[in-house]
C-alpha cells in the first residue's frame, strides 16, 4: 500500500494516514532491506534457473511422469524467485505461466482458466467491498474506535485483532473475505503505530503476520471453517467409517488453534520481531488524544456509512447463512456470488456508494494469485504432489513404530505439505485418503490419525502463495517472503508440538488416539 | 475349420456358463518399439460350469493366441463382433468351480496414430507416441477386479496420463492409473474394482523420448550469465 502522507505536523500526518481514499495498492516491488537481501535478489535469478535445470534433468523417477517433473521444476524456480524477489512477484507468476506452457506441463486452457477461478473472483469482489468501506469512511471510524479502545499499548491492539479474527472465523468461512474486510483496519492501525509501506516496522510485521495466521489457523476451530474441512469429514466418514460431529471437531480443533495463535501473539513480539518500548504506543504527538479528537470530528454515522453498513451487513448475512440458502432460495449463494451481489449494489447508479473508477482493483495481485494457482494446479494435475507425498510416506516403515512416533511423522508431513501446493481442497483430497488407508493398514483406528491431520488443513501460513489471505496481506509490502516463512514455520512447528502433546494426553483421554507408545498389533 | 467348429459349439452352449463370474482379470502388455505388443492374461473364474465362456480383451488385431494354463483338453479362439474382441472357450465337463485361465497373444498397433492428416496440425512433439488401452465388459459375467499393466519400450517414458477412466468413486483411493516400474521396466497400471456388463475402463498415456533436449540447459545458462553481468549494479552500486 502506498500512502501519500506529505511532511507536515503529527496531526496532519495522522490526517493523511487516515485519508484512506488516497491509498492505492502499490504494484511496485518492495525495496531490498540491507546488503544480504540485495545479494539474495541478485543471486535469486540464476539460483532459480539452476534449481529448475537440476530438477528438469534429474533421471526419471519411478512413477513420476515427465510433465510432473517439469511442473516441479517450474514451481521450484518460481518459488525461489518469489522468495528472493529478483523482480516483482507478479512478473514471476507470468513467467511461471509461460514456463508451464513451453515445458508442456499444462495445457494453455488450464493455465488461462485460473484467472476465472472462484478465488480470483472473490478477491476482486472483496476489494470492491473494501473500497466501499474506505470511501464511505466506515473503515476509518472502525479503525479509530478500535485504537481508542485497545490501542493504548501495541500488544493490546494486536490482541484485539486476534480476538476479532477469532469471532469472525466461525461466522465467515471464506478466508479471503475475512482478510479483505479487516485489511483497511490493519492498514490504518499499522500507520498509527508508524508502520507504512515505505518504512515498515516490527509492529506492522507483527500485525500483518498475526492476522495472516489467525485468519487461516482459526478456520480449523470448526468443521465449517472451510470447505476443505468438510471434505475431510466426508472422507473420514466414507473411507474411515466414523462420523465426525460438529462438537467432536470443536473440542479438539479449537483449543489447538487458540493456544497456537495466543503463543504466536507473544512470540511474534518477543522473539521474531521485537517491538521496541518506544513503539509500544501510537507514534503521534499528543498520543491517543489526537486519535480521539479525530474520532470525535467524524461526528455521527453519515448517510454513506449507513448505506455501506447495510450493504456489508447483507453480504455478511449471506456469507453466514449459506447452509440455509437451498431451503430459502432453492440455490446456494456461494461466497463470491454474495460478494457479487454486494458489488452490484455498491456500484448501482444513484443508490450505490462507489463508481467503478474509485474501486481500487489490484490487478497485479490477481495476476500473482493466478500464477501461483496455475503452478499449484500443475503440481496437482500432473500427480507431482501426490507422488511426493507417496514417496514421503513410503520412505518409512510406520508399522514398526510406536503410535506416537508414527503420529508425529504423519502430522509433520500434513502440516508442512502446504508449502508444496496452493489448494487446501486438493491437499485434502490427496492426503486424507492416504492417511486413512495407511491407518487401516497399520492397524490404528483411522480417526486417530485422520482427524488430527484434518485439523492441519487450514494451516496454510508458510508462504505468500500458500493461501488467499497470504496473497492479499503480502501486497501491503510490510514484510518479506522470508519473514512470512519464518513466522509461518514457527506457527506450524508450535502447532505440531501442541498436536503431538495432545495425542499423548487428552486426545487419548477422549478416546481419539491410542496410548502414545502403543505398538501396532 | 477348427475355429469354425469351436464357434458352433460355443453357440450351442452360449447360455450354459452364464452364472460364471470373473474374480480377477490381470493383463500385462510389453510394448515394443515398432508398436506391437506381447500380452499375457490371467483370469480367475468363480462359479465355473461346463459350457462356453467369453472373455473380452481390449485389443484388436490379435495373433498368436495360446493357452498357457487351463483345464486339460480346453481350447480357445479369438472372435470379433460389433467392434469387440473376445477370447472364447468351452469349459469341459468336471471343471472345478474356481479355476484359473492364463493365455497369451500378440497385438499390432497399440499406439494411436499421431501423424496429422492433410490440413491438420500435430499437437505432439516429434518422437511422441500415444498408448491407449480400453476394455469394455460386453459379457454378462461381471469382472470384480481388472488390472492392466503396460511396460513401455526402451527409450520412452510417460510424459502425461491423458485418460484414466472410470472416474474414481468417493470411496476409492486414487489414482486410477499409476505410473510405476513393472518388472523393473517403466510402465503404468490401470486398476478397476468392478466392471459390470456395459462398463468400461481405459487409459491413455503420452510417451516421449527419455532423453531431454539440451536447449533448456543452454538457454538457462545464457540467461543466468546475462543477468549476472547486466544486473551487477544491484549489489555493486551500494557496495562502493
Amino acid at each position: 500500500m502506498a500512502v501519500q502522507t506529505g511532511t507536515l505536523t503529527q496531526e496532519d500526518r495522522l490526517s493523511a494516514l487516515l485519508d484512506m481514499e488516497k491509498m492505492i495498492l502499490s504494484s511496485k516491488g518492495r525495496e531490498a532491506q540491507g546488503p544480504a537481501e540485495r545479494w539474495m535478489r541478485y543471486l535469486g535469478f540464476p539460483g532459480g534457473i539452476l534449481a529448475f535445470l537440476l530438477v528438469y534433468y534429474l533421471p526419471a523417477g519411478a512413477g513420476l511422469s515427465g510433465a510432473a517433473q517439469s511442473g516441479a521444476a517450474c514451481f521450484l524456480l518460481a518459488l525461489i524467485w518469489w522468495v528472493t524477489e529478483p523482480f516483482p512477484t507478479y512478473v514471476t507468476s507470468l513467467a511461471l505461466m509461460f514456463l508451464l506452457l513451453v515445458t508442456r506441463t499444462s495445457a494453455p486452457k488450464a493455465i488461462m482458466d485460473v484467472l476465472g477461478m472462484e478465488v480470483i473472483w472473490l478477491n476482486l469482489l472483496a476489494f470492491i467491498l473494501s473500497a466501499m468501506l474506505v470511501k464511505t469512511r466506515l473503515a476509518k471510524r472502525m479503525a479509530l474506535g478500535l485504537v481508542l479502545r485497545f490501542g493504548h499499548q501495541a500488544r493490546w491492539a494486536l490482541l484485539a485483532f486476534l480476538l476479532m479474527q477469532m469471532v469472525l472465523a466461525p461466522l465467515i468461512p471464506a478466508t479471503a473475505a475475512r482478510c479483505v474486510m479487516t485489511l483497511p483496519l490493519m492498514l490504518v492501525v499499522a500507520a498509527i503505530y508508524g508502520s507504512t509501506e515505505e518504512s515498515p516496522n516490527a509492529f506492522g510485521k507483527n500485525l500483518m503476520l498475526l492476522n495472516l495466521i489467525c485468519i487461516s489457523v482459526l478456520s480449523s476451530m470448526t468443521m465449517t471453517g472451510s470447505s476443505a474441512n468438510l471434505i475431510a469429514v466426508g472422507l473420514i466418514q466414507s473411507m474411515g467409517g466414523h462420523r465426525i460431529y460438529y462438537m467432536d471437531w470443536v473440542r479438539v480443533g479449537a483449543p489447538i488453534a487458540i493456544v497456537t495463535t495466543l503463543l504466536m501473539w507473544v512470540l511474534g513480539q518477543k522473539l521474531l520481531f521485537r517491538i521496541p518500548e518506544a513503539d509500544q504506543t501510537p507514534r503521534l504527538t499528543g498520543g491517543l488524544d489526537v486519535v480521539r479528537r479525530k474520532y470525535e470530528e467524524m461526528g455521527p454515522l453519515g448517510h454513506g456509512e449507513k448505506k455501506a453498513l447495510a450493504i456489508f451487513g447483507l453480504v455478511l448475512f449471506l456469507w453466514m447463512t449459506d447452509v440455509f440458502h437451498l431451503d430459502w432460495f432453492g440455490v446456494e449463494i456461494t461466497a463470491p456470488f454474495a460478494a457479487l451481489l454486494g458489488a452490484v449494489i455498491v456500484l448501482f447508479p444513484r443508490w450505490g456508494v462507489l463508481q467503478w473508477a474509485e474501486a481500487d482493483i489490484p490487478w497485479h495481485l490477481l495476476i500473482f494469485s493466478a500464477g501461483a494457482y496455475a503452478g499449484g494446479l500443475a503440481l496437482d494435475d500432473t500427480g507431482a504432489a501426490e507422488w511426493a507425498v507417496r514417496m514421503l510416506f513410503g520412505g518409512i516403515n510406520l508399522k514398526a513404530l510406536p503410535f506416537g512416533v508414527a503420529f508425529t511423522f504423519v502430522m509433520a508431513i500434513m502440516m508442512y505439505s502446504h508449502l508444496l501446493t496452493t489448494s487446501k481442497t486438493v491437499r485434502t483430497m490427496i492426503m486424507l485418503p492416504i492417511i486413512i488407508t495407511l491407518s487401516k493398514a497399520i492397524g490404528w483406528d483411522p480417526v486417530s490419525l485422520a482427524l488430527p491431520a484434518a485439523l492441519c488443513i487450514d494451516w496454510v501460513v508458510g508462504l505468500p502463495i500458500s493461501g488467499k489471505p497470504n496473497v492479499v496481506l503480502f501486497s501491503t509490502n510490510q514484510y518479506s517472503v522470508m519473514e512470512n516463512f519464518k513466522y509461518g514455520m514457527l506457527t506450524c512447528t508450535i502447532g505440531l508440538g501442541i498436536l503431538v502433546a495432545s495425542a499423548a494426553t487428552w486426545f487419548h483421554w477422549l478416546g481419539i488416539t491410542p496410548a502414545f507408545w502403543a505398538v501396532p498389533q | 475349420m477348427r475355429p469354425l467348429a469351436l464357434g458352433l459349439v460355443l453357440l450351442l452352449f452360449a447360455s450354459v456358463a452364464g452364472a460364471a463370474e470373473i474374480r480377477s482379470y490381470t493383463v500385462r502388455i510389453q510394448v515394443h518399439d515398432d508398436g506391437s505388443g506381447s500380452v499375457s492374461a490371467v483370469v480367475k473364474i468363480e462359479s465355473a460350469m461346463p459350457g462356453a465362456i467369453a472373455i473380452p480383451i481390449g485389443f484388436a488385431k490379435v495373433t498368436d493366441l495360446r493357452l498357457t494354463q487351463g483345464p486339460a483338453g480346453m481350447d480357445i479362439v479369438v472372435t470379433a463382433a460389433n467392434g469387440q474382441t473376445l477370447v472364447q472357450a468351452v469349459l469341459p465337463g468336471g471343471v472345478p468351480p474356481a479355476l484359473t485361465l492364463a493365455f497369451g497373444f500378440s497385438v499390432q498397433d497399440v499406439f494411436l496414430p499421431v501423424t496429422p492428416g492433410p490440413g491438420e496440425r500435430s499437437t505432439l512433439p516429434e518422437g511422441s507416441r500415444v498408448f491407449r488401452h480400453a476394455l469394455l465388459n460386453s459379457q454378462q459375467a461381471p469382472i470384480r477386479s481388472y488390472t492392466a499393466e503396460v511396460m513401455f519400450p526402451d527409450g520412452l517414458r510417460a510424459h502425461a496420463i491423458r485418460e484414466a477412466l472410470p472416474k474414481l468413486r468417493k470411496s476409492e483411493v486414487g489414482p486410477r492409473v499409476q505410473l510405476d516400474d513393472i518388472n523393473a521396466t517403466p510402465g503404468a497400471r490401470l486398476q478397476v474394482d468392478r466392471l459390470a456388463q456395459g462398463d468400461s475402463a481405459s487409459m491413455q498415456i503420452e510417451l516421449v523420448p527419455q532423453s531431454r533436449s539440451v536447449a533448456w540447459l543452454i538457454a538457462g545458462l545464457v540467461l543466468s550469465l546475462a543477468y549476472l553481468v547486466y544486473f551487477k549494479d544491484l549489489v555493486a552500486r551500494r557496495a562502493t
